[in-house]
């Protein structure tokens, strides 16, 4: 499974620039885009430009007014905060992981790297059985987060486990060996390796992996339902705000939220793109 | 000596990559570790810096027992092939790595860095990263990275093995310079002979994890012991029951004293030589011989005519060995050795 | 020199972080869901409201994998064998699915295809269409919230392998359609395979999206996923574990697939 970062572009070459054309499609090929766009428009693009229209479209205040209003404050504030929280473990976690699964070697590693997939796997609404199972209330070892804000943590976590383990770990795996011997002959440390030359060299895929994780997390619902209770003010985050509108009929409050999630949505793949061409410039 | 190798042996697994190995590196010379490809060299020179260890055997560097050293105590700079470059650091943090490693101001990290690239004509680089440089001059950085930190020992392995044949003769010039200026002890590794010989105060042969020679590149090539050697170094043909260089047979259109006739088989033109093939008119060995062109426009033969050829006084010759092992024909892209079986 | 000491308290951590996240949970889902004994399970396999929303997740799920590969292929070639004016961008958008609040997905389809001021809700009603809180409106959820999954992994394939191979075909006179059955699809098939197996866990497993389309209507627009819920608020605990886990054991199986498949085809194509 491929969480890394894709790149579709050339690298820069260094002896001059290589002219790269305009535009090299045939008629099929063109049609064929035109045909893709078209659906993608359709299915994706228009769709989501109808809930940024229908925003808006009730008027700058009300956009506001929605975004203030105390319940709709506090959910996004929640989601944001939790989701940073759960990204700074992941981006410990993760790596950690990632190490584990490329340089160490143990009877059921390749168990490790399943379980770690299933997550990406699993349908939300189960991932919330799961964890109401061990930590909620009929908790076998008496762990109960159910209502409270740690639920919504860990629902995060459970979700967003796979992205940076899966992102760092083929950056790791291709890292130069003689990299590293360079520095240890040039008088480094195992630590002073690993944090001069080792983590350097994978933070763009550290940090791709944290944004996807970021973005999963802020759009959680379905592993949130059962066990954070959706508590307004105090469990309930942004997904859950947006379908009480919309079950109440609110199509432009409900609007003015999901734009919200849009942005930082928009944000993650600017992000990504940018991180890609670092990744890309570096050789 | 600045290096002494002792009984050093290595295995992976049920392969032999270096038996018993005893060598003193000369303190200040630039020494190459010559021999074809898997015959060891690499192994021992990773041994001698502290990438690899040896399964028993000392390494002593500068009088100290560095067997047990990790790679950072032994204060020995490492120049690898594929340059091994800090990716995600500047040419100037490259170079600066290992001073910054040690601790050492700021101020003297900047001069010294500013010295070394400009020793290595790689000042107008310092903040380019490495992927905006070539090939060449990537290596170059690795050099001025390892020379940084004033290191007892520098080693390079196969430097030039990555770099285009152009590129490649010119930094073998470079580095010999570069040594004159510095004088640090320098083992190389290559299977390179020309570079070898062109480079290298002394070279030490090594094949299937054995010395077979040490010596300076005069005397590794005029005086070879065994047949492999010979091989190694330069191209060869056998003649009179004896493996001599081609350009030792001396050629002559009509008898002389202690010349073998033999009949011209086939001529051939090859730039600016001549590569006479000649042998008995019954079915044997054949002899190529190398001549200028001057010299055998002289002669006048052409294939089919009587030839006599007498071995050039002076000349090796090495008796030929049934048992030794034949250098890998791969390893000659130019077929330098113009070896007929035997 | 606690390097090996380190070594394994990473090892450890790893182990118990997920171990404590993912593996305990999941294993007591399926201890409950057996706790008592198979006759539950049986009941809940017989129970027709839960074969209509297995079957109705069946049918979403296929028409998702079917469109998203047509897609999906379509968009990988094109993204990397062309060049083209806002390719960038599109390589960029595709990945939206991915970033995208499933509510949010399906309060856009909501928007659009209302019958009331919709976009696309109006004129199709006026045809006699009827798009949301039904079967059409729950596979293009689906098919929204799984498209970039194929692309994502169909793309670094076609890139690694090369044009060198499509372009001697070309030269020996193969057609665009024949290069592309012949050469083109053969080579991608490992990373197409993956892709297709993920988008159908995925489509299997959507939740929120559908929850929002459908009108979630017992009988007749429920998925599994949303049977789930259900259940569980209708206190109905052993119904809702046993579709629980069987839509956890696919997919898991399919992680167990992929897998396999992964090093079915690095063991084939030693790079």
């Amino acid at each position: 499974m491929t969480l890394a970062p894709v790149t579709t572009t050339r690298r820069p070459s260094t002896k001059g620039r290589r002219v790269v054309p305009r535009s090299t499609l045939t008629k099929g090929s063109g049609l064929a885009l035109g045909i893709a766009v078209l659906w993608f428009s359709i299915l994706v693009l228009i769709p989501l430009a109808v809930v940024v229209g229908t925003a808006l479209a009730g008027g700058l205040p009300q956009f506001w007014n929605t975004l203030t209003n105390p319940q709709t404050l506090a959910a996004i504030l929640l989601t944001l905060g939790e989701a940073g929280l759960v990204t700074a473990l992941n981006v410990v976690m993760g790596t950690i992981i990632a190490f584990v699964l490329v340089r160490d070697s143990f009877p059921g590693r390749r168990l490790l790297e399943i379980i770690i997939d299933v997550p990406f796997a699993l349908p939300t609404i189960v991932a919330g059985l799961v964890l109401l199972g061990l930590y909620g209330p009929r908790s076998p070892i008496g762990i109960d987060v159910a209502n409270t804000r740690s639920a919504v943590f860990l629902a995060f976590a459970f979700v967003t486990l796979p992205f940076v383990v899966r992102a760092v770990q083929p950056v790791l795996q291709e890292l130069d060996p003689e990299v590293e011997q360079a520095a240890r002959s040039l008088g480094a440390s195992g630590r002073q390796t690993l944090f001069r030359v080792v983590l350097p060299a994978l933070a763009p895929a550290i940090a791709a992996g944290a944004a996807l994780s970021f973005a999963r997390a802020v759009s959680e619902y379905g592993s949130l339902v059962l066990i954070s209770g959706n508590l307004a003010l105090r469990t309930e985050v942004t997904s859950v705000r947006i379908l009480t509108y919309i079950e109440g009929g609110q199509g432009a409050q409900a609007a003015a939220v999901a734009t919200v999630i849009l942005i930082v949505a928009l944000i993650v793949i600017v992000a990504l793109d940018l991180l890609q061409r670092r990744i890309a410039r570096r050789g | 000596m600045s290096i002494e190798i002792e009984g050093i042996n290595k295995s992976f697994g049920s392969f032999v990559a270096l038996e018993n190995i005893d060598l003193s590196i000369p303190t200040g010379k630039l020494t190459a570790l010559l021999g074809p490809s898997g015959g060891g060299k690499s192994t021992l020179l990773r041994i001698i810096a502290g990438l690899e260890t040896a399964d028993s055997g000392r390494v002593l560097i500068e009088g100290v027992d560095a067997t047990k050293l990790p790679p950072q105590k032994r204060n020995v700079g490492f120049v690898f092939q594929h340059y091994a470059a800090f990716k995600h650091m500047t040419v100037a943090k490259n170079v600066a790595f290992g001073l910054e490693i040690r601790k050492r101001p700021k101020d003297e990290i900047r001069e010294r860095v500013d010295e070394l690239l400009a020793l290595v004509h790689l000042s107008q680089f310092s903040h380019r990263l490495p992927s905006q440089l070539s090939g060449g001059q990537r290596q170059r950085m690795a050099l001025a990275r390892a020379l940084a930190v004033e290191p007892t020992v520098l080693l390079l392995d196969e430097p030039f093995g990555a770099l285009d044949a152009q590129v490649r003769k010119e930094l073998r010039t470079w580095l010999r310079r570069l040594h004159d200026e510095v004088h640090v002890t320098t083992v190389f590794v290559t299977h390179d002979q020309e570079e070898a010989l062109e480079v290298a105060d002394d070279i030490v042969v090594i094949s299937q994890g054995r010395v077979e020679q040490i010596g300076s590149p005069d005397e590794v090539y005029d005086h070879p012991v065994n047949p492999f050697v010979m091989k190694f170094l330069g191209p060869t043909t056998l003649f009179d029951g004896s493996i001599v260089r081609p350009h030792d047979v001396d050629v002559f259109s009509s008898s002389v004293a202690g010349a073998v006739p033999l009949k011209a088989r086939e001529v051939q033109r090859v730039g600016h030589e001549v590569r006479l093939t000649a042998g008995p008119v019954a079915e044997g060995d054949t002899t190529t011989v190398v001549l200028t062109r001057a010299h055998y426009d002289e002669l006048g033969v052409k294939a089919g005519d009587d030839v006599w050829l007498r071995l050039a006084p002076g000349a090796s010759a090495v008796e030929p060995d049934p048992t030794a092992p034949e250098p890998d024909p791969s390893e000659d892209p130019l077929g330098e050795s113009v070896v007929s079986p035997g | 020199m606690g390097s090996r000491g380190w070594k394994h308290t990473q090892r450890w951590i790893a182990i118990l972080y997920v171990a404590l996240l993912v593996a305990w949970p999941v294993l007591l889902v399926f201890w409950n869901t057996f706790a008592d004994g198979l006759e539950p399970i049986i009941e809940t396999f017989t129970d027709p409201y839960v074969l209509n929303a297995l079957r109705l997740t069946a049918v979403a799920a296929f028409w998702s994998v079917l469109l998203n590969t047509l897609f999906g292929v379509t968009v990988s070639i094109l993204l990397v064998r062309y060049e083209f004016p806002g390719k960038r961008l599109l390589n960029a958008l595709v990945d939206l699915p991915l970033s995208v609040s499933p509510i949010v997905v399906g309060l856009s389809i909501v928007l659009v295809y209302s019958t009331t001021g919709g976009l696309f809700g109006e004129p199709l009603e006026r045809a006699g269409i009827q798009v949301l809180f039904s079967t059409p409106a729950i596979v293009l959820a689906t098919t929204f919230v799984a498209l970039p999954l194929v692309i994502r992994e169909v793309v670094p394939v076609l890139q690694e392998v090369g044009t060198d191979q499509e372009q001697a075909a070309r030269s020996l006179g193969a057609n665009t359609v024949q290069t592309f059955r012949r050469i083109t699809l053969p080579a991608i098939r490992w990373g197409l395979t993956y892709g297709v197996v993920l988008c159908l866990a995925r489509s299997i497993g959507e939740f929120g999206a559908v929850k929002v389309v459908s009108g979630n209507l017992i009988g007749r627009t429920q998925t599994a996923t949303l049977m789930v819920e259900q259940l569980y608020y209708d206190f109905d605990q052993e119904k809702a574990f046993a579709i629980a886990s069987l839509l956890a054991l696919i997919s898991i199986i399919t992680i167990i697939a992929v897998s396999l498949l992964r090093t079915r085809a690095e063991a084939k194509e030693p790079s």
